[in-house]
């Protein structure tokens, strides 16, 4: 057995890949205090080859823990300031006329903040959703299309977006299109007491913990690899398809939907369930996918994909609710 | 949000019809269906049956405790199954000891259930039998291995692994070797096991009981049918269903509408003769009586009709009913004199000779006296109504003692009265007074009869008027109020039709009469 263990490479990619994400969490965790399931989260996204939304209130480390992970993982990174003047230009880049050594001038594309590998785009809701339609095609194939020209971004290409959930004046909400491109959808939470003891004993001393860099791109991507080949049993896929077609209206038996849900997932979710539950079940030390990953993955990954109805918004009901609801109802048939 | 937080929609509580059956199948199911199913069966219905296949070496060590967990797991489903068959199979054994003569044939029967159930109980057990997936995956939930067996068991079927996977089987053999199945699967008796044991207590008793016994629940059957309390349910019943022949006899007998040619033998068919069969009979004692029972036939039958609550409301009016009893006996007297019909129960009475007729007297006056209490109020409308007739003609009032044949309607009655003696209680209790009406005019005094069963005052539906708040105006000269709103509620007595008391007392008086003379309003 210990031969075999030895003679397998990608069975030992599989263990090293949780020592590296072990590695990963003790250096963002310099910087980010608590927050363990929001910083789980963003791994599991980076691993997975997805995108995360952060929401939360001001002054709770969202940037803080983008600008954390770049520097734990070595990877580009850039930030951008969504203001509603922002155009998309500013975004993807835009053509200037350069002039060569030759003196002549000829019109070139010059690359936005875009061309990164760790994208932090703050407070992406005050942006219009001229300039938020801007990052679908980045988000989704990779690449940037300007003037008839298609740029690829480099791999890995992994968004960050934040937004705050309390100053709702002067925000243009995501649409559809672009919150189902996000992996997940983390919230935030105001960190505990001891956590916060924690925090005023770190930022208000002399003293600063230096990030390392553990992990590079490359490996990142051979992690990448290495995740989608975690098997999953059928009745764990089988799981997944049920709860995602229970959180549509148009099921007959899918009572709790079709009295408050609007629309439901798109199969973008249950992708996200079983990529997100082949990463997790690495990070635990398993090498198959349980019904435990996707239990505790379907609030982050379905959340943003739900859209509710005007009764459950009267009745005061959230989306965690429901899918909480539903993933109760379907566990126990 | 504050604002959205107050609105509170309340959603149509609406149990839908599939839910309520699939809840009710659900219970049913639980603790009587036959399905011998494992709820994670469904799970697990997209796993692989490796009960043929051959394992790959690395999983080996797997199969021992999958082969113990299925062979459990079978165990119980046999329990189970068994328990159910083997409770229905005590349920019919007790039911037909209790019930059938014979004990021997029941014993007979439930062994052959028992065979036969035995032999169901194997074929759905095996049929029911849990696949090494579905093993799999209740060892997985019960050993808390996070689908580390179902997973390795499912990928057990993949030639030429890839490292993962093989790297997958390590992890599950490793796991499963701290796991211990028959701890995790006792073979355990299922929750129905003691209801079995009571109902074989139950049959056990029965049987020895039944050695020696009858049948206990015929034995009961036949003593409650003795016992007083139901005698004295179902006499009753059984007197009444007489009686109702007995109407229903009377009546085919008195039928109206027979031609006078169908009148029975001995009866005469010219008014002549028609005085000297009344007076034949009223000599004869046995015809007296059965005219006396005939009488009290159309008594109960009168009893019966709307006229009856006329007779209450007249004990409640004393001063009315002594009018409309003068008024009766004079009719009757006058009725006595002009149509002289056969089985007048007064001419019964007037017969002292015979025992039988003293006997039959009594009862007769008896009857006559309730049928004079009971068509007062009927009578009463009827009597105005002949009094209206002669004094439209100029003829002075003498009660109803008008002369045979005067008018068509007397023809009709006349000759009605003497061609069918049978007639007579039914004429009796129709029109005591004794001016034959016809038919028509019969069902229209009975009509307006119904209409007077009115009371005078009608309880209000009290509920809408309590809740109600009265408006109070006051007004002066010069002065002008708002009116005030009056919060204290209406008193019940008051509302409960005492207000009828404010109606003027003409208004009252007319309505009354409009309803007691429909014709008379009509005019």
């Amino acid at each position: 057995m210990e031969g075999q263990k030895g003679d397998n490479p990608l069975g030992q990619q599989a263990e090293s890949l949780a020592g590296k994400m072990q590695e990963v969490r003790a250096e963002i965790s310099k910087a980010i205090v608590g927050q363990g399931e929001v910083v789980d989260g963003v791994l599991i996204a980076l691993l997975a080859g997805g995108h995360v939304l952060l929401e939360g209130a001001p002054g709770l480390g969202k940037t803080m823990l983008v600008r954390t992970l770049a520097q734990a993982v070595a990877l580009k990174y850039s930030r951008i300031q969504f203001t509603p003047d922002l155009m998309p230009a500013d975004v993807i880049g835009t053509g200037v006329v350069q002039e060569n050594g030759e003196g002549r001038k000829s019109l070139g594309f010059q690359p936005g903040p875009i061309f990164t590998n760790l994208l932090l785009a703050d407070e992406i809701n005050r942006a219009t959703p001229k300039t938020q339609s801007a990052l679908l095609e980045a988000m989704q194939e990779k690449q940037v299309t300007v003037a008839h020209t298609s740029h690829q971004l480099e791999e890995p290409f992994f968004v960050m977006a934040t937004q705050n959930p309390l100053e709702m004046e002067g925000t243009y909400p995501l649409p559809e299109a672009q919150l189902d491109r996000f992996l997940f959808k983390l919230r935030v939470p105001f960190p505990g007491r001891e956590d916060l003891h924690d925090i005023l004993d770190r930022t208000t001393q002399g003293s600063t913990k230096v990030v390392i860099s553990v992990i590079d791109g490359p490996e990142i991507m051979e992690m990448r690899r290495v995740v989608r080949t975690v098997p999953v049993a059928p009745h764990v896929q089988e799981y997944v398809v049920k709860l995602v077609l229970a959180t549509h209206p148009e099921g007959r038996e899918n009572l709790l939907a079709n009295k408050y849900i609007r629309y439901g997932s798109s199969p973008r979710g249950a992708q996200t369930l079983i990529l997100g539950g082949k990463v997790r079940a690495l990070l635990d030390g398993r090498f198959n996918v349980s019904m435990e990953d996707i239990r505790a993955l379907l609030l982050p990954a379905l959340r943003h994909r739900i859209i509710l109805n005007f009764e459950a918004q009267a009745d005061g009901r959230t989306t965690d609710d429901l899918l909480n609801e539903i993933a109760g109802k379907i566990s126990q048939i | 949000m504050a604002a959205r937080g107050k609105i509170k929609l309340v959603a149509p509580v609406a149990v839908p019809g599939p839910a309520l059956f699939s809840v009710l199948k659900n219970v049913w199911n639980k603790n009587f269906g036959w399905s011998l199913k494992q709820p994670y069966t469904s799970r697990a219905s997209h796993g692989p049956d490796f009960g043929d296949q051959s394992w790959p070496p690395e999983l080996d060590s797997l199969m021992d405790p999958l082969v113990v967990t299925r062979r459990r797991i079978l165990t119980n489903i046999f329990l189970r199954g068994w328990m159910k068959v083997g409770t229905w199979i005590l349920a019919g054994l007790i039911v037909a000891g209790a019930l059938s003569p014979k004990l021997a044939w029941a014993v007979i029967s439930a062994g052959t259930l028992v065979a036969v159930g035995s032999v169901a109980v194997v074929i759905l057990a095996w049929r029911a039998r849990p696949t090494a997936y579905e093993a799999a995956c209740r060892l997985d939930s019960a050993a808390v291995l996070h689908d580390r067996i179902s997973t390795a068991v499912h990928l057990g079927a993949v030639e030429n692994p890839d490292g993962m996977i093989l790297r997958q089987r390590q992890d599950a053999v490793t796991r499963l070797a701290a796991v211990r199945p028959r701890a995790l699967f006792p073979v355990q008796f299922p929750p129905a096991a003691r209801r079995a044991l009571v109902l074989a207590a139950a049959a056990a008793g029965l049987f020895v009981y039944r050695i020696h016994y009858k049948p206990p629940v015929l034995a009961l059957l036949r003593t409650t049918a003795r016992s007083q309390l139901v005698q004295s349910i179902l006499s009753p019943i059984v007197h009444a269903m007489e009686k109702d022949l007995q109407r229903t006899m009377t009546l085919i007998k008195s039928n109206p509408d027979s031609p006078p040619d169908k009148v029975r033998p001995g009866q005469a068919a010219t008014t002549d003769d028609l005085w000297k069969a009344s007076e034949d009979q009223g000599s004869n004692p046995e015809n007296g009586q059965q005219d006396s029972q005939e009488a009290n036939a159309g008594d109960q039958m009168q009893d019966q009709s709307p006229s009856g609550m006329q007779g209450a409301q007249g004990e409640a009016k004393p001063s009315d009913s002594e009018q409309q009893e003068g008024g009766d006996s004079q009719s009757q007297q006058s009725s006595n004199g002009t149509d002289r019909m056969g089985g007048d129960t007064q001419q019964q009475s007037e017969t002292p000779n015979s025992e039988n007729s003293r006997q039959s007297l009594s009862k007769s006056l008896m009857q006559a006296l309730k049928n004079m209490l009971s068509n007062s109020q009927s009578q009463e409308g009827n009597n105005q109504a002949n009094q209206k007739q002669p004094n439209s003609q100029g003829m002075p009032q003498s009660g109803n003692s008008r002369q045979p044949g005067s008018g068509e309607a007397d023809k009709k009655g006349d000759s009605r009265g003497a061609s069918d003696a049978q007639q007579k209680a039914t004429q009796n209790s129709s029109s005591g007074a004794g001016s034959q009406q016809g038919s028509k005019e019969l069902k229209k005094n009975q009509r307006a009869l119904s209409v007077n069963a009115v009371p005078d005052r009608v309880a209000l539906e009290s509920n809408g008027f309590k809740e109600q708040t009265r408006m109070r105006m006051d007004s002066g000269a010069g002065v002008a109020r708002l009116p005030v709103r009056d919060v204290s509620p209406q008193a019940v007595a008051v509302t409960n039709g005492a207000e009828q008391e404010n109606i003027p007392a003409r208004y009252r008086w007319y309505v009354q009469h409009y309803f007691e003379h429909p014709e008379n309003g009509q005019k």
